[in-house]
């Protein structure tokens, strides 16, 4: 059946193509009008130049993987690989010069860490396309590459010089360490979600499971920062400090932009329908729901893109007031990266559930099949996990060094520490009891939430020693 | 009774070996590690932190649960001991399996064995010897050490020799890897052992020197005093910055004294600390102690006669500033306030610093109390012989320095390094397995060579490298001449 409909499908036209790279031309111009691309030192390689040179090759790859994934043109696929190739080329010369210009390996901050990330990611996806056959990766790492790329513009700070702590090479070390793991904890989540489109899992599930991810984000959002009146609250910006405003050690200064908070909470009340759909037709057994709960998608994605438009329009420049204090005071996309890349994600999300329920017959003949995927999954995980443990190791050493203990339970340790152990069970699990398939990738991809969360979740919601980065 | 008792210790240790209680505690440490980050924890929180975070009902039920410091609870560490119980014994459980596994290889595959292996091959060949040959000389091709092996009971219809026709080739590769998970076990649990020797023995504190101090009291976390046999002596400590302000390095020149000779002297940095007997010093921080150590004055004689002297003065210091007077540093106040013709001591942090000096004639016996800054109600400045200008106060600084003891670091440090090692072997050392038996159809009687191969991981890269031996082994086969030996013996002797 899903074969027959994959054939009655029109052949891959030209159209898409060009509607997608149009997309990136467009994409790039707003990238432009962010005032990101500068000649203004007169020097022509310079960093962000670099950088604005490397998201237009990710994004031109980024489209391609993309239509490659929506039409299944072999031949966008040598194009994409190119463009990754010229991205990766102008990434490493943005680390190289960043590198020289700091003196230090650029791993001591977020942004530098992300330009490591990004390298990283590109890298690993042409080993998983030359060396496995895994075409379609790039439809899901490079646009992750590209928000990363956007997130460093918006991010991008002084090359600041290392506090006393981090002058170790162990810095190197464990951060590169973790970089890699990470990436391969990305890369195995990706295969694990590519499983289980292979092994049929209904495209139901991924509705749902897409939807409650979307959820979970507006929900963070509306939940922590809605203000009085409707207003949302966003860190304030001091442009001149390129750093955020504190009241007071730890305390950040607040303003409030007025009616983003409804749109926000509207969005979250369009982004649960879908949900609410999917519930409806499991309880009353009705099919009829799905086809309104993919409607609903539809309609949240429109939702979202106005709510991230207004949200960019808004915060990107501006004064507003602050509950805590008088008078108005500015904000910068750079003061929400985690807001930004939220509202970013669940565009993305649901797009590629977009490209799930239309494009699924093409995506099933596409990638390699369910047996395959489950192998290189585990082989990465089989990666990914002597490189946490190598980073964890690393990082005890530095601290023995740097603060007297190998372990003091600070948050981002024990999140380490509990990630190592998700992985840990997974390979048991693997190994002894023989868990393959289904349960094997559900458990890559909670290890991939642990991940995630030990990398973003805990440098934000749980301070400790970690505190640079 | 006896019985039963044996049967309830087979039970347990069947439970505390299995996966599933692992699972099960590993489970449970994950999610109580996870809520010891989210709850806040007393030891790196401030008390009146807590007490706004929580309502006192809410801190008291997790205080009394121990949430509020999980790291450090019975329950904890329990729990972890435990864990390490539990590989321990699943380790001690499968390893005599393992053992014999790895101390008497299986090398002669017997019939049902064959019938089940996968990867497997059957190639046709003109007799017993030239299989065998082609075999090993396929395995040597492919850097294997193939070895002829004969079955462990020789079958009943056995020849006059009992050895002819029941040859076999063996060939393996990393017969350790069958091992490195326990290698990998024992590692954990020598880690975990070194912690627990640290939690046992060890001990952290910190010492806050002066420049020229020697001190052997070390301030430990509880509180206590911990007096070391030997003491440390800062000879200097600074700060450097970088163009912007932050600091760049803090260094401290530090000497051992032990006694009363200097037995060991480094300047150590942040990530470069001093180590003596086991005690580790970590430069850890550094700034001004609130003293001071130089405090430059230029006196005039009060009648206008003689001339400006420049004097350098450390706290309790007397100078003379002619023959009959003399100058002492009497005090220094870093935060002072004056109430009642009285000077106040307001707290330790360097504020509103005050300096008290002591002018004391001979002649008239009389002693002047000259402040700076000049506090009409308590200062004699202008009556006082000499007037004085404070022209620099240099404050002195302290370094702070981390110490600790930790006597299982090695076994932590050891651990680390098997367990590289281990997870390397389990992942990425392959135990290969390959066997050639020569086959006679009994109906038929034409000879085939049974090829084998076996992977203990990564069984797909295997089969690649199994088809690529049996394709050698058919490439050896036609080299050599499809004769019998006996054959070309009968030839020779024909010739």
């Amino acid at each position: 059946m899903a074969r027959a409909r994959a054939e009655q499908q029109q052949p891959a036209t030209g159209t898409t193509l060009i509607v997608l790279v149009g997309l990136a031309v467009v994409f790039l111009l707003f990238m432009a009008f962010l005032n990101v691309v500068t000649t203004k030192t007169g020097n022509l390689l310079n960093e962000t130049n670099l950088l604005f040179a490397t998201l237009i090759f990710y994004s031109g790859a980024g489209a391609l993987y993309l239509g490659f994934g929506v039409t299944g043109t072999e031949s966008y696929v040598k194009f994409a690989s190119l463009a990754t190739w010229l991205g990766l080329l102008f990434n490493t010369a943005a680390i190289a010069h960043r590198w020289y210009e700091a003196g230090h390996a650029p791993f001591s901050s977020v942004y530098e860490m992300l330009l490591s990330f990004v390298w990283t990611l590109a890298v690993l996806t042409l080993v998983a396309e030359k060396k496995y056959g895994v075409k379609v990766i790039g439809t899901v790492t490079m646009p992750v590459a590209i928000v990363g790329v956007v997130l460093m513009q918006l991010l991008r700070t002084d090359v600041h010089p290392l506090v006393p702590a981090l002058q170790s090479t162990w810095l190197h070390v464990h951060v590169t360490l973790a970089m890699l793991a990470y990436a391969a904890c990305a890369l195995s989540f990706a295969l694990a979600m590519m499983f289980l489109i292979q092994d049929n899992m209904k495209t139901e599930t991924f509705l749902a499971v897409t939807s409650a991810s979307t959820l979970a984000i507006y929900a963070s959002v509306v939940l922590t920062r809605f203000e009085k009146w409707g207003g949302l609250s966003l860190a304030a910006w001091n442009p001149e400090a390129k750093a955020e405003v504190f009241l007071a050690k730890n305390v950040r200064l607040f303003v409030t932009i007025p009616d983003l908070g409804w749109l926000m909470t509207l969005t979250l009340l369009v982004v649960a329908s879908p949900l609410v759909f999917y519930g409806l037709s499991r309880w009353k057994n009705n099919d009829s729901f799905l086809t309104l709960a993919n409607r609903a998608v539809f309609l949240s994605i429109l939702l979202q893109v106005m709510a991230l438009v207004v949200f960019l329009v808004d915060a990107y420049d501006g004064r507003y007031p602050s509950l805590d204090a008088d008078g108005k005071f500015p904000t910068s996309l750079a003061a929400s990266p985690f807001i930004l890349s939220g509202l970013v994600g669940g565009v993305f999300i649901s797009l590629l559930y977009l490209l799930l329920l239309w494009r699924r017959p093409d995506l099933e003949r596409l990638l390699p099949n369910a047996d395959n995927l489950d192998r290189i999954t585990y082989k990465t995980i089989s990666i990914a996990f002597p490189l946490l443990t190598l980073m964890i190791a690393s990082g005890a050493y530095w601290a023995n060094q740097t603060w007297g203990s190998y372990w003091s339970w600070d948050p981002k340790e024990t999140w380490a520490a509990i990630t190592w152990l998700v992985y840990a069970l997974y390979l048991h699990m693997r190994i002894t009891r023989g868990w393959r398939g289904r349960r094997a990738a559900y458990f890559a991809i909670a290890g991939f939430a642990v991940v995630m969360f030990t990398f973003f979740g805990v440098t934000y919601l749980l301070p400790g020693l970690h505190a640079y980065a | 009774m006896a019985v039963d008792l044996r049967a309830l210790a087979h039970k347990t240790w069947r439970i505390v070996a299995s996966i599933q209680t692992g699972v099960v505690l590993l489970i449970l440490v994950v999610i109580l590690a996870a809520v010891g980050t989210i709850v806040l924890q007393r030891p790196v929180t401030e008390p009146d932190e807590m007490q706004s975070a929580y309502s006192p009902q809410a801190l008291r039920i997790l205080d009394a649960v121990g949430l509020t410091d999980v790291f450090h609870s019975w329950w904890f560490l329990g729990l972890v001991l435990l864990v390490s119980l539990c590989i321990a014994a699943a380790s001690i459980d499968r390893f005599p399996n393992s053992w014999r596994y790895f101390s008497r290889p299986y090398k002669y595959p017997d019939e049902s064995f064959r019938r089940a292996l996968h990867p497997q091959k059957s190639l046709a060949i003109a007799d017993e010897e030239s299989g065998l040959m082609a075999a090993e000389q396929a395995l040597h091709s492919v850097g294997f050490n193939p070895e002829r092996v004969i079955p462990r009971t020789i079958p009943k219809d056995s020849r006059a020799d009992p050895y002819e026709g029941h040859f076999g080739i063996f060939a393996e590769r990393h017969r350790i890897s069958e091992l490195a998970v326990y290698i990998v076990h024992a590692s954990l649990l020598l880690i975990f052992f070194g912690t627990v020797v640290d939690g046992l023995w060890g001990w952290r504190g910190t010492l806050n020197l002066n420049e020229g101090q020697t001190s052997n009291l070390v301030e430990l976390r509880d509180g206590t005093t911990r007096a070391l046999p030997f003491a440390i002596r800062c000879d200097a400590a600074g700060q450097e910055n970088y163009t912007d302000g932050t600091p760049k390095k803090w260094w401290s020149q530090l000497a051992v004294v032990k006694e009363g000779r200097d037995v060991q002297k480094k300047e150590i940095v942040v990530n470069d600390p001093l180590v003596y007997s086991g005690v580790r010093f970590y430069q850890s921080s550094y700034g001004p102690n609130g003293k001071v150590d130089k405090l430059t004055l230029v006196a005039v004689p009060g009648n206008g006669s003689g001339v400006k002297q420049e004097i350098g003065l450390a706290v309790n210091d007397t100078v003379a500033l002619d023959a009959d007077t003399t100058v002492r540093f009497a005090e220094f106040i870093p935060d002072y306030a004056v109430r009642d013709g009285q000077v106040y001591r307001k707290s330790n942090e360097l504020g509103n610093p005050a300096v008290h000096l002591v002018v004391t004639s001979k002649g008239t016996a009389k002693d002047f109390d000259v402040w700076f800054p000049p506090m009409d109600e308590v200062a004699d400045n202008l009556k006082a012989p000499y007037q004085f200008q404070a022209t620099d106060l240099k404050m002195g600084h302290f370094t702070g320095l981390q110490v600790s003891h930790e006597p299982g670091q090695w076994g932590v440090w050891s651990g680390v390094v098997l367990l590289g090692v281990g997870l390397a072997f389990v992942f990425y050392v392959v135990h290969m397995r390959f066997w050639a038996v020569p086959v006679c159809d009994s109906k038929t009687g034409k000879y085939s060579l049974w090829i084998g191969g076996s992977a203990n991981r990564n069984r797909d890269a295997f089969e690649h490298r199994f088809s690529d031996l049996v394709v050698l082994v058919e490439e050896e086969l036609k080299a050599v001449p499809r004769t019998s030996p006996t054959e070309r013996v009968a030839t020779v002797v024909g010739n």
